[in-house]
């Protein structure tokens, strides 16, 4: 079973998220902020990350930098799902190694298949 | 600056004081009912997660009875149909909670403010001043339509 390591400060987008994962067949791990799922990335392996950008602490694509820095997660899809839309997050989040962008809110079916795309 | 007369512009312009002292607590008392605000989302969040729960479970409870329940018909389908997009419309908290959080502080910002040019820093040292928020609101949409995908 695929694991997916599912990173937002809001409660309430957590449980939509992990919702939608597990009735989809897959693990989840949460995770409160940037820096919680950067310590909890060292913990086990994961098979796709899907991250809030704006959050405390450590914002999505400061983790995404910082867990491309790690070869184990070189290959990783790291996806943004952020309220965010701006062409100018897109490209810094893009810059720091995401493999996309998604803009809330989210669509279950069509999170699922964006995740069934990028995740091998 | 505190001017000789409350009522009229310091020298060097901007709000007399009463003005100043005004519209501080009329953004403060906007800024307050916005607090209100989020706590009455928080709630209506909560209930109605509970509600859509409820509902998902009892989805479960006729899954596990497959096939001795038959699932593929038109108002079962349907039904989860409704759940999916209830997932899509609940999403409005967390929205409404960036949106809030963002405008209640460009309000204390704006309050702070006025408060320090009017009358200048606090007996005990600099007046506080809320800091700005350093970008545009992040929350842009007007809708709850789903959002859109760009793979890299």
């Amino acid at each position: 079973m695929h694991t997916i390591l599912a990173v937002d400060d809001s409660p309430s987008m957590r449980q939509m998220v992990s919702f939608t994962l597990k009735n989809a067949g897959f693990n989840v791990v949460e995770a409160v902020d940037g820096q919680d799922a950067f310590e909890k990335s060292t913990q086990r392996d994961y098979n796709l990350v899907l991250t809030d950008q704006n959050m405390p602490r450590m914002d999505g694509i400061s983790l995404t930098k910082k867990l491309r820095e790690n070869p184990k997660f070189k290959q990783t899809p790291i996806l943004i799902l952020t309220t965010e839309s701006s062409d100018q997050m897109k490209m810094a989040g893009r810059a720091a190694g995401a493999t996309g962008w998604l803009v809330k809110p989210f669509d279950p079916a069509k999170l699922i298949e964006v995740i069934g795309k990028v995740v091998r | 600056m505190l001017t000789s007369d409350p009522q009229t512009p310091p020298p060097g312009g901007g709000f007399p004081l009463v003005a100043a002292a005004d519209l501080q607590d009329h953004l403060m008392v906007a800024s307050h009912d916005l607090e209100r605000l989020q706590r009455l989302l928080e709630d209506a969040g909560e209930a109605l997660m509970g509600h859509f729960y409820g509902a998902s479970n009892q989805m479960n409870v006729l899954r596990d009875e497959a096939p001795k329940v038959n699932l593929d018909t038109a108002p079962i389908k349907e039904a989860l149909q409704s759940l999916a997009g209830a997932i899509t419309a609940l999403q409005f908290q967390d929205m409404a909670t960036q949106l809030i959080a963002h405008t209640q502080r460009r309000l204390r910002n704006c309050a702070d403010r006025i408060a320090r040019d009017a009358m200048g820093d606090d007996e005990d040292g600099e007046a506080v001043v809320e800091d700005a928020p350093m970008r545009p609101n992040p929350v842009t949409q007007d809708e709850m339509d789903a959002g859109s995908i760009d793979l890299f």
